[in-house]
C-alpha cells in the first residue's frame, strides 16, 4: 500500500483546501455574530444545484428557462447566488433571531431542512452529477512522478480555495471593511464605540461567507455529487473543524482542516471506510473535553 | 443591536401597524370572553387552592382550555371518527411523540442546554427490548422488557450527562449530535446482533386496535405530563430555569449547576425510555431510521418550540398540533409529500421567528390577558 | 414541472393536479361523505358494540375494487412504479374491470421510510379500504408492514423489494399469519445471487475475466449475494483479490478505487441499493480505468443514468428486473414499454422506460386481477382463503417474465418462482450495459441479449 502513500498524501492535501474553505464560512459567521449558521451545509448544496441549474439542463423551475452555460460563466453567477442567499437568510431570517443563540440554532437547521425539500422537489431525490472542467479545457487526470490518477477537478479546487482564502485575507487585513469584520468579530463592544455600524459588518459577513459556501458546494457537489442530502455530512465536518482549530479563527479553521483532511483520508485509505467517520468523532470529542476552546479560538462566551 | 437595520426597522413598524388595526379585534374578543371567564373562576378558583401550588394556578379561561384539551385528548376514540377514520392513528402517534417532546422539554427547555441527541434514549430502549426478545428470550412480556429498556435509556443518559454537562453551550450540543451518530454507527457495526437497516420486527405489539391501542399511549402520555409538570413547577424546576437564564446565579446560590443539570438529563432520560418502549409495542419496526436518525431529534424539538419551550404541556399541544397538521389538515390541500414536509417546516420556522415562545404560550399569555385588559 | 393529468376512470380525484400527489381525491370524497353519514353511522356501530376502525373487508362484496399502491413517491423508482399502476388499473377498467366491478388506485408515500410507511399502510387500510396492497420498496419498509397488513388480512403483493428473509422470516416461519403475503417479483437475492454465478460464467468465457473484485452495500440486503457470490467464485477457479463492505454514507470512492486498481481485478462486482456509485463512475471516468463495473446499482436503473452522468456510466451494468425495456423477456414486455413512453413522452423522468419496480408493480395488479376472476372474490376478510388458492394457481405472461408462485411447502413460499432454461440456469435476470452514446443494451442472459458485452475502453 505504500505505493499508494505520494498520491495519498497528494490527494488529503487536496482536499483539505476545500475543507478550510468550508470552515471558514462557518467560523466567520460565529465570530463577527456569535451564531452558528446549522444552515451553513445547506448553502453548500445551494451551490451545487445553482451550478447545476446553470450548466445542465436536467432541472428545470418555474420562470427560469433550463439553460447550459459555459462553466467558466455558470460557476460564478452560481457563487454570486449563494452569496445573495446567505445574505437574504441573514436579513430576512436570522437578524430577528440572532439575540438567541437556541432560537437561531433551531431556525437554521429547519432553513436547512426546508432547503432538502425544496430541492427535493424541484430536483428529484437521485443523485445528479455534473463535471465543471470540460475535457477539452484540460484533461480529467493529472500525474507528476510516482503520484497518479489525481482529478483535475480536485486540483483546480485546491487552486480556487486558497485563492479565495488569499483574497479573504487580503481583504480582512488591506481593506476597511474586511477590517471591521475582523473588529466586531474580536470585540464587538470595542468595535461599535470606533464607530463599526455591527449591523452592516454582519450582514458583509454573512454575503462573504456565503460566497466562500458557495465556491465550496460546486467544487463539492463537483469531486462527489449533488444529492438533497448532502449538506449535512460538510456541515458536520465543519462544525468538528471549526471546533478543533476554535471558533471564530480563520488560522485555526486552515489548520484543522488539514488535520481532519489527512486524517480521514489516511484513516479511509488504509484503515477502512467505516472508521473514518468514527475517528473525526473521537478527535472531537478528545478536543471538547481537554481543550475545549481548541486550538486557536477563544472561548466560548455567552 | 440589530435596530440598526433598516429592514428590522420596517417589520417593527408593520408590527406595531398590525398591533394597532388588531387592537379593536382584541377589545372584543375581551368583552366576548370575560364573561365566560369569570364564569370558570370558582372552578378554577377550586383548582387553583387544591392543586395550584403544584402544577400552577390558572384562570378560568386558562383552565377551561386545558380542562378541554385534556378532555379532548382522554377522549379521542369517541369523537374522531367524525372527523377522519385516521385521527385515532395521528394522535396515538403523537401522544408518543409528545412524550418524546415533554422528556426534552424537562432537559433542554430548562435548562438552555439544547440536547440534538435525545432520540438515542429511545433508541437505546427500543433496541434493549428487540434484542431481548430476538435474542434473549422472544416470550418475554412488557412487564418485563420495558422496565429494563427504560433502564438501559437511564444508564445512557447517566453515561451522556455526566461528561458533557461540564462543558457550555454548542459544545454541549455538539456532544449529543455526536452521539446519535455514534449511537447509529453502531446499530450498523453490530447488524448480526441488530439485523442493521432491516432492524427487529420480533416483537408482538401490544394490538392494532385502534381504540385501545390509543389508550396504551396516551395514558401513559398523561401520566408523564403531570409528574413532568409537577417537577417543572417545584423547586427543581426553578433551578433549572435559573440555569437556563444565569448559571453563575446558582453556583452563587451555593447550588451546584452541574448537579442539577445531569439530574435534568436524568430525570428526562426515564420517560424517553418509557416512550421508546411504547413506540416498540405500538408496532414500529425497532430500525435505526425510526429509532436513532438525527432526523428524529430534530422534530422532537420542533414540537416542544412550536409549543412552547419551557412549559411542559407547551410540548405535549405542540406534538397534537404538529401531528394533526402533518396527517390530517395538510392532507385535505396538499397532496405531494414533500410540498407537505416544506410547508410543516416553514410554519415551525414561522413560529420560531414570530412567536419564539410557543404557539401555546402565545394562547396561555392572552388567555390570562382576557380580562386583565376589559376591566 | 410539467404536470401529467391523469384523466382517467381507474384513478378517481377531485383535483385537477394529481401527478406527484399520493393519496387521490378519492380520500378526500371518502372522508366528507363520511362526515355527512358520520351520526347514523357512529351511533349505530357504537350501539352494537362493534369498534370502529381497521379493514371492514369482510363487508366489501360490492365494488369498486381498490388497490393500495405503496411506493416511495418522490424517487423515480416509485414515481415509474405510480405510472405504471395507474396503467396498468386504466387497462382493466376499459376492458370491463374486475369481475364486472370498477377498479380504483389510491397511491400513498412510503418516503422509503419504514415508519411512515407503516402509517400509510394503516391508512390504505383503515381509511381508503382497499382490499390490495402492492408495491413496497426496500426490504426494510417491506418488513415494516408485514405484521399489520397479515393482521388485517389485506393480501400484500410486494414488488420492490427482493430481500429471501422477507419470506423466511414471516411466512415461512408462520405460514398461517402470513399468507395474505405474495411477492410475484422480482425474484429473491437467493436466486439472484445464482445467477450472478453464472453471469460471471458468462464473462469469463466472453473476455476471459477471471479476477474480481466484490464490493456491496453494508446492509442486509447483500447477505444472500455474499453468503454465494464469493465462494462460489473460488469454486469456479477464479481470483477473488478483493472483497469490502462499505459504509452506506460512503462519500469519497478513491480509496475503494485505488485498492480494485491494485488488486488488478478483470472487473468489480458490485452490489449497491443504498449507496449511489456514481461518483464512483465519474472518477472512474475520469481516470480512463478499464476494469469492469458488474453486479447490481439501482441507481443505474434510472433510464436516463447515462445522460445524467455525462456519459460516466458507461460500461457499467447493473441486473434490472424487466430489462430496462430493452428487450421482450416475454412477449407482453416491448408493447408495455411503448406505451409507456408514448404515455409519459411529457412528463418527467423517469420516461424511457419505469425501472424495475414498475415492470413488477404492472404485473402484480394484472395478476391479481386475474386471481380475483379466477377465485370468484376479493373478499379477504371472509374468504382469504380463496384468494389464496387463486393467486397460487397464477401462471401469468407478465412484462417482467412468467409469473409462477411457489405454493405453502416450498422453501420460499408464496415467492416468486425463477424461470430456468433447458439447462436450469436462471433465465429471468436480465443485465443490462450502458454502452457508447447513451444506449442501454440488454447483453445476458443470451436468449433475450440485444448486444454484447462491451469491456470499457476510453
Amino acid at each position: 500500500m505504500l505505493s499508494g502513500l505520494p498520491t495519498v498524501l497528494v490527494n488529503a492535501a487536496l482536499i483539505s483546501a476545500l475543507y478550510a474553505l468550508i470552515a471558514i464560512g462557518f467560523t466567520m459567521i460565529f465570530g463577527v455574530g456569535g451564531v452558528l449558521n446549522l444552515a451553513h451545509g445547506a448553502l453548500l448544496m445551494a451551490g451545487a444545484y445553482a451550478y447545476l441549474l446553470l450548466a445542465r439542463d436536467t432541472i428545470s423551475v418555474p420562470v427560469f428557462e433550463s439553460m447550459t452555460l459555459h462553466p467558466l460563466i455558470a460557476f460564478p453567477i452560481a457563487v454570486v447566488t449563494v452569496a445573495v442567499l446567505s445574505y437574504l437568510l441573514y436579513v430576512v431570517i436570522v437578524q430577528f433571531v440572532e439575540d438567541n443563540p437556541i432560537v437561531t440554532f433551531l431556525a437554521t437547521i429547519v432553513v436547512a431542512l426546508a432547503a432538502t425539500e425544496v430541492v427535493i422537489h424541484y430536483a428529484g431525490a437521485s443523485t445528479q452529477t455534473y463535471t465543471l472542467i470540460p475535457s477539452d479545457l484540460l484533461p480529467s487526470t493529472v500525474g507528476f512522478g510516482p503520484v497518479d490518477g489525481i482529478l483535475t477537478v480536485d486540483v483546480v479546487g485546491f487552486v480556487v480555495s486558497w485563492i479565495a482564502i488569499g483574497l479573504l485575507w487580503l481583504y480582512v487585513t488591506k481593506t476597511d471593511s474586511g477590517r471591521a469584520i475582523r473588529a466586531t468579530s474580536m470585540t464587538e463592544r470595542g468595535a461599535r464605540l470606533t464607530g463599526v455600524n455591527v449591523h452592516a459588518v454582519r450582514a458583509r459577513t454573512w454575503l462573504v461567507a456565503g460566497a466562500l459556501a458557495g465556491i465550496g458546494g460546486v467544487f463539492l457537489g463537483a469531486s462527489s455529487s449533488a444529492t438533497p442530502g448532502m449538506w449535512l455530512q460538510p456541515l458536520s465536518l465543519a462544525f468538528i473543524i471549526v471546533v478543533i482549530g476554535g471558533i471564530g479563527s480563520i488560522k485555526g479553521s486552515i489548520v484543522a482542516a488539514y488535520l481532519i483532511g489527512f486524517l480521514q483520508t489516511g484513516v479511509g485509505e488504509y484503515l477502512g471506510q467505516n472508521f473514518r467517520g468514527i475517528l473525526s468523532l473521537v478527535l472531537l470529542i478528545a478536543v471538547l473535553f481537554m481543550l475545549p476552546q481548541g486550538l486557536f479560538g477563544r472561548e466560548y462566551h455567552e | 443591536m440589530s435596530s440598526d437595520s433598516a429592514f428590522v426597522r420596517a417589520t417593527d413598524a408593520v408590527k406595531a401597524q398590525l398591533r394597532t388595526r388588531l387592537q379593536p379585534v382584541w377589545a372584543v374578543l375581551c368583552t366576548v370572553l370575560a364573561p365566560l371567564d369569570r364564569a370558570i373562576q370558582p372552578v378554577a378558583d377550586l383548582y387553583n387552592r387544591s392543586l395550584g401550588r403544584h402544577f400552577g394556578t390558572m384562570t378560568g379561561l386558562q383552565f377551561g382550555v386545558i380542562a378541554l384539551g385534556f378532555g379532548m385528548i382522554a377522549t379521542v376514540p369517541f369523537w374522531s371518527p367524525f372527523y377522519s377514520e385516521t385521527l385515532n392513528i395521528t394522535f396515538a402517534v403523537a401522544s408518543i411523540w409528545a412524550i418524546f417532546a415533554m422528556s426534552w422539554d424537562i432537559q433542554s427547555g430548562y435548562t438552555g442546554y439544547i440536547s440534538f441527541g435525545h432520540s438515542v434514549l429511545s433508541g437505546a430502549a427500543g433496541y434493549t427490548i428487540g434484542l431481548l426478545i430476538l435474542h434473549y428470550d422472544p416470550s418475554m412480556g412488557p412487564l418485563v422488557t420495558i422496565p429494563l429498556a427504560v433502564l438501559a435509556s437511564l444508564v445512557l443518559g447517566l453515561v451522556i450527562a455526566v461528561p458533557s454537562l461540564r462543558l457550555r453551550g454548542p459544545y454541549f450540543s455538539l456532544i449529543t449530535l455526536v452521539g446519535v451518530l455514534l449511537f447509529t454507527n453502531l446499530i450498523f457495526a453490530f447488524s448480526e446482533w441488530t439485523n442493521g437497516e432491516l432492524g427487529i420486527h420480533q416483537v408482538d405489539p401490544f394490538t392494532y386496535e385502534p381504540w385501545i391501542r390509543y389508550y396504551y399511549m396516551a395514558i401513559p402520555m398523561l401520566v408523564i405530563a403531570v409528574g413532568l409538570t409537577y417537577v417543572a413547577r417545584s423547586n427543581v424546576g426553578m433551578v433549572l430555569l435559573t440555569i437556563r437564564e444565569n448559571e453563575r446565579a446558582v453556583s452563587s446560590a451555593g447550588l451546584d449547576p452541574t448537579k442539577f443539570k445531569i439530574s435534568s438529563f436524568v430525570l428526562s432520560s426515564i420517560p424517553m425510555g418509557i416512550g421508546g418502549a411504547l413506540l416498540v409495542y405500538y408496532g414500529r419496526a425497532i430500525n435505526p431510521v425510526s429509532f436513532v436518525e438525527i432526523s428524529n431529534s430534530i422534530e422532537i424539538i420542533a414540537l416542544a418550540v412550536i409549543g412552547g419551550m419551557g412549559s411542559i404541556i407547551g410540548p405535549l399541544f405542540g406534538s397534537f398540533l404538529f401531528f394533526f397538521l402533518e396527517e390530517e389538515l395538510l392532507r385535505d390541500f396538499i397532496e405531494d409529500s414533500s410540498t407537505r414536509t416544506l410547508v410543516l417546516w416553514l410554519f415551525v420556522l414561522g413560529v420560531l421567528v414570530f412567536a419564539r415562545n410557543g404557539v401555546f404560550r402565545v394562547v396561555w399569555h392572552a388567555l390570562g390577558a382576557v380580562r386583565g385588559d376589559s376591566e | 414541472m410539467a404536470r401529467n393529468n391523469d384523466q382517467t376512470t381507474g384513478e378517481r380525484h377531485t383535483d385537477e393536479q394529481n401527478a406527484d400527489g399520493n393519496t387521490t381525491g378519492s380520500g378526500y370524497v371518502r372522508r366528507r361523505h363520511f362526515l355527512q353519514t358520520a351520526g347514523a353511522a357512529a351511533v349505530t356501530s357504537t350501539l352494537a358494540g362493534c369498534i370502529p376502525g381497521g379493514g371492514d373487508g369482510g363487508d366489501n362484496l360490492e365494488g369498486p375494487i381498490r388497490i393500495g399502491h405503496l411506493a416511495p413517491l418522490q424517487n423515480p423508482l416509485g414515481i415509474g412504479s405510480r405510472r405504471t399502476a395507474t396503467m396498468a388499473v386504466d387497462q382493466l377498467s376499459e376492458n370491463g374491470g374486475i369481475m364486472d366491478e370498477e377498479v380504483e388506485v389510491v397511491h400513498a408515500d412510503t418516503g422509503g421510510n419504514p415508519g411512515t410507511a407503516q402509517t400509510e399502510a394503516e391508512r390504505l387500510v383503515a381509511e381508503e379500504e382497499v382490499d390490495v396492497i402492492v408495491g413496497t420498496f426496500v426490504s426494510e419498509v417491506t418488513q415494516a408492514i408485514m405484521d399489520y397488513v397479515a393482521q388485517e388480512g389485506v393480501p400484500l403483493i410486494v414488488t420492490g423489494s427482493s430481500a429471501p428473509s422477507t419470506v423466511t422470516d414471516f411466512i415461512g416461519q408462520d405460514y398461517e399469519r402470513y399468507k395474505n403475503f405474495f411477492r410475484t417479483g422480482p425474484i429473491n437475492s437467493t436466486f439472484q445471487a445464482e445467477a450472478m454465478v453464472d453471469y460471471v460464467n458468462h464473462l469469463n468465457e466472453l473476455h476471459g475475466w477471471s479476477s474480481f473484485a466484490v464490493v456491496a452495500d453494508d446492509a442486509a440486503w447483500v447477505e444472500p449475494h455474499l453468503n454465494v457470490l464469493p465462494g462460489a467464485l473460488e469454486e469456479e477457479g477464479y481470483d477473488l483479490v478483493m472483497e469490502q463492505s462499505l459504509n452506506i454514507n460512503i462519500d469519497d470512492f478513491s480509496p475503494v478505487i485505488n485498492d480494485v486498481v491494485e488488486s488488478d481485478a478483470d472487473a468489480m462486482i458490485r452490489f449497491f441499493a443504498h449507496i449511489n456509485a456514481a461518483p464512483l463512475l465519474v472518477e472512474r471516468a475520469q481516470r480512463e480505468l478499464t476494469f469492469g463495473i458488474e453486479g447490481i446499482h439501482v441507481t443505474g436503473m434510472h433510464p436516463a443514468f447515462a445522460q445524467l452522468t455525462e456519459g460516466a456510466a458507461t460500461y457499467e451494468t447493473t441486473s434490472q428486473s424487466g430489462g430496462g425495456g430493452t428487450t421482450g423477456i416475454t412477449e407482453n414486455t416491448v408493447p408495455f414499454v411503448e406505451s409507456y413512453r408514448e404515455r409519459y413522452a411529457d412528463s418527467d423522468p423517469p420516461v424511457g422506460h419505469p425501472m424495475y419496480m414498475g415492470f413488477n408493480t404492472y404485473d402484480a395488479i394484472n395478476v391479481y386481477a386475474e386471481a380475483v376472476e379466477r377465485g370468484g372474490t376479493w373478499d379477504y376478510g371472509n374468504d382469504l382463503d380463496g384468494i389464496v388458492d387463486a393467486m397460487l394457481a397464477t401462471d401469468h405472461t407478465g412484462v417482467a417474465g412468467q409469473i409462477q408462485l411457489y405454493g405453502p411447502d416450498a422453501e420460499y413460499p408464496h415467492d416468486a418462482v425463477e424461470t430456468r432454461d433447458d439447462e436450469g440456469t436462471i433465465s429471468n435476470f436480465p443485465i443490462t450495459q450502458w454502452q457508447p452514446q447513451g444506449a442501454l443494451e440488454c447483453v445476458y442472459p443470451e436468449q433475450h441479449a440485444t448486444a454484447e458485452h462491451m469491456v470499457p475502453r476510453w
